[in-house]
């Protein structure tokens, strides 16, 4: 089927490299998101594999073919640019439409003038096709507009819509939701969702935001510095990052990170608190992670610090505590019912099973919790 | 109260101005072109539509409309189109497009007067380098074109002075001068072509360059072309200086680059024929009215751009 695979791509503009020997397998019909910060090559990897960007080295695979060389408009992919790019003289209608002239019309019925009277019955047929996914878009009323005339979200639709008139091999999308108020970036997400499911077709997504990344994809790819960090299911990424910069870059609000020691018996001990051994580690500082929902309040608990700062989230309020001793502000999870109040002493435990231990160099030691002599 | 007549104060002055500068010496204009006025003169006789009646009729006017309309259907499509194609070559160059740039817009910025001297060194008939070039080519296979075997028996044209040459020489050195002040409208109108909509438009699956223009350029340059064929067509229409350097009496050869900017100045200056004079005025504003209009209208239809 139409896999496609990006093998050691490099690019740099200049002296800066933006692309480091990135590989990518995109298996037939995912929904795969890049993700990473601004400027970390993503929209340059996502260009790179529509062909509007040159690589430096490293080869595009779409399907069984080596496309690296193949122009873009031979590719067969469909792309919503983040500005969207409708042509603005063109109404909703003749933009949908532009994909199929250029693809299913000769040169002579392209025309104008004489081109629309000896291609009528073709281009009656086009029409048709324009409708449908107008249809399925719910934009038909606006068909007659002009995208000067059309809302911020009606744009992205029909910029989607223009990308759907064909069957593209995959739809490639820059960003598509940035442009749009937070309410309507939200319901969109479920939108895109759905017509992935619907349409079967691989979607490659870029985008900064980690949360879209989170609840839209199959797989995500999280890049940083020209390089991916990690690729997987978001599930995975999130409960099993493989780094440090992986770790603080998924989830919201961002992990718990503690400096640490490891002591020559392999214990672990985090914010004065031994945390049971770990075998297979020698005696170093690490860096432990833990998400904000694995620290519970209790008023037992093993730990504790004071409140600095509380975000009301609504469903959940998140604390931010100072722990006597230590510079790391720990967040915590609570419930909005029980949230205690601003400068008031908590407690709370800390479960050793969602550990994630980090080394000097920001990777990830892995290793087997060997006594459980959990924190109460 | 006296808040209510605030905005009098904002806008009075130039409303005054505009009264002054602009509008009052059209309406002098006008109200001079139904007499027979001339400069010195204590009175002036009332002759009704008599100036317009002359312009009307009297070959001389004729031959007037027949040299201004010629050279301005000439100049405008030319300095248009030879101005977008500039505007394109040198927008696709990677390297030197500033040169080009410049050297293209050397003629709009010099004086023409002082071109036009240069000029008709070059058109001379013996000394001139463009019928010496011509004669280099007689003798080679150029002579199966009827005209140029024609050029080589006799002589060349005498570009300026032959009556069925001349307006097309002054239109050529119109050409030559105005299409880079359309290269550069063009230029700036190109850069505001965003380029994503290219990218769409590859995307989307044009392939020759000839469907990206269709697709993207000529639509996107739109209102730049509303624009410069206006400016075309007004400048074209205010044609003086290459026919006063080059005749300054009569309008050339039989009259045939007798366009309307010299009757102008040959009748209201010259002959101090202040009357007729004005109503040539008035004719000439009528048509850069129009125009004005016409431009008005493409753009207002044109509002739902971008
Ligand atoms: N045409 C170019 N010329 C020079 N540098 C470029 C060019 N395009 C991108 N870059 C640089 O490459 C790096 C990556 O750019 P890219 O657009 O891929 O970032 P990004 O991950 O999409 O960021 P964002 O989330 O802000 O869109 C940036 O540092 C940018 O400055
Ligand atoms: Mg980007």
């Amino acid at each position: 089927m139409s896999s496609i695979s990006l093998r050691t791509i490099t690019k740099s503009f200049g002296d800066a490299m933006v692309l480091d020997g990135v590989d990518l397998d995109i298996k037939d019909g995912k929904f795969v998101t890049l993700v990473g910060p601004s400027g970390c090559g993503k929209s340059t990897l996502l260009r790179i594999l529509a062909g509007l960007e040159a690589t430096d080295a490293g080869t595009v695979t779409i399907g069984k073919r080596d496309v690296t060389q193949t122009r873009p408009s031979l590719r067969n992919l469909a792309m919503v640019f983040q500005s969207y790019a409708l042509y603005p003289h063109l109404s909703v209608a003749q933009n949908m439409l532009t994909p199929l002239l250029m693809r299913d019309l000769t040169k002579t019925q392209r025309l104008p003038v004489i081109g629309p009277l000896i291609s009528r019955a073709k281009r009656k047929a086009l029409t048709a096709q324009v409708d449908a996914v107008a249809q399925t878009l719910k934009i038909t009323e606006l068909l007659t507009r002009k995208p000067g005339q059309l809302s911020g979200g009606q744009r992205q639709r029909v910029a989607l819509g223009r990308a759907m008139v064909r069957n593209p091999v995959a739809f490639l999308m820059d960003e598509p939701l940035s442009n749009l108020d937070a309410a309507l970036r939200v319901h969109m997400r479920s939108e895109l969702t759905e017509l992935h499911r619907r349409l079967k077709t691989t979607f490659v997504y870029v985008t900064h935001d980690q949360a879209e990344a989170l609840t839209m994809s199959d797989r995500m790819a999280v890049m940083m510095g020209g390089k991916i960090l990690q690729f997987g299911r978001p599930d995975d990424i999130y409960r099993d990052p493989n780094s440090l910069a992986v770790a603080r870059f998924v989830g919201s609000p961002a992990i718990n990170t503690l400096s640490s020691e490891i002591d020559e018996q392999g214990t672990l001990t985090v914010l004065g608190e031994s945390m049971g051994r770990f075998s297979g580690l020698s005696q170093q500082s690490v860096v432990v992670g833990i998400r904000p929902e694995h620290l519970t309040l209790s008023k037992t608990g093993r730990f504790g610090g004071m409140v600095k700062h509380r975000e009301n989230l609504g469903s959940d309020v998140f604390l931010h505590l100072v722990v006597d001793g230590h510079a790391d502000v720990v967040v915590v999870r609570a419930t909005p019912a029980h949230a205690p109040a601003l400068a008031a002493q908590v407690r709370f435990t800390m479960s050793s099973d969602h550990l994630l231990i980090f080394g000097a160099d920001g990777q990830r030691l892995r290793a087997e919790h060997t006594t459980s002599k959990v924190a109460v | 109260m006296g808040n209510q007549r605030a905005y009098l104060w904002c806008i009075g002055p130039a409303l005054i101005l505009m009264f002054l500068i602009l509008l009052l010496p059209i309406f002098i204009a006008a109200g001079m072109s139904f007499t027979n006025y001339s400069l010195g003169n204590t009175s002036a006789d009332f002759v009704g539509l008599e100036n317009y009646e002359q312009i009307f009729t009297r070959s001389t006017y004729a031959k007037m409309f027949g040299a201004t309309f010629r050279y301005v259907f000439l100049v405008v499509p030319m300095t248009v189109g030879l101005g977008l194609g500039a505007a394109l070559l040198i927008n696709s160059l990677t390297r030197f497009g500033e040169v080009y740039k410049t050297i293209y817009f050397l003629p709009v910025m010099s004086a023409l007067i002082a071109m036009a001297i240069v000029w008709e060194f070059a058109f001379h008939p013996t000394i001139g380098i463009i019928n010496a070039t011509l004669e280099r080519g007689c003798g080679t296979f150029l002579e199966g074109w009827t005209w140029y075997a024609k050029g080589c028996a006799r002589t060349f044209p005498l570009w300026l002075t032959d009556r069925d040459y001349a307006i097309w020489t002054v239109s050529f050195i119109g050409i030559w001068q105005g299409f880079g002040f359309n290269m550069v409208l063009y230029l700036a109108g190109l850069t505001g072509i965003p380029r994503d909509l290219y990218h769409a438009a590859e995307m989307d699956g044009t392939q020759s360059a000839w469907d990206r223009f269709c697709l993207v350029t000529w639509p996107m340059l739109g209102p730049t072309t509303v624009f410069v064929v206006t400016i075309s067509f007004i400048r074209s229409f205010q044609v003086f200086d290459t026919v006063e350097a080059f005749y300054p009496q009569g309008g050339g050869p039989s009259k045939s680059v007798y366009v309307m900017m010299f009757a102008i100045y040959e009748k209201a200056i010259q002959q101090n024929l202040m009357g007729i004079g004005a109503a040539i005025t008035m004719v000439f504003l009528g048509f850069v009215m129009i125009l004005t209009l016409i431009q008005r209208w493409l753009v207002e239809r044109r509002t739902h751009y971008a």
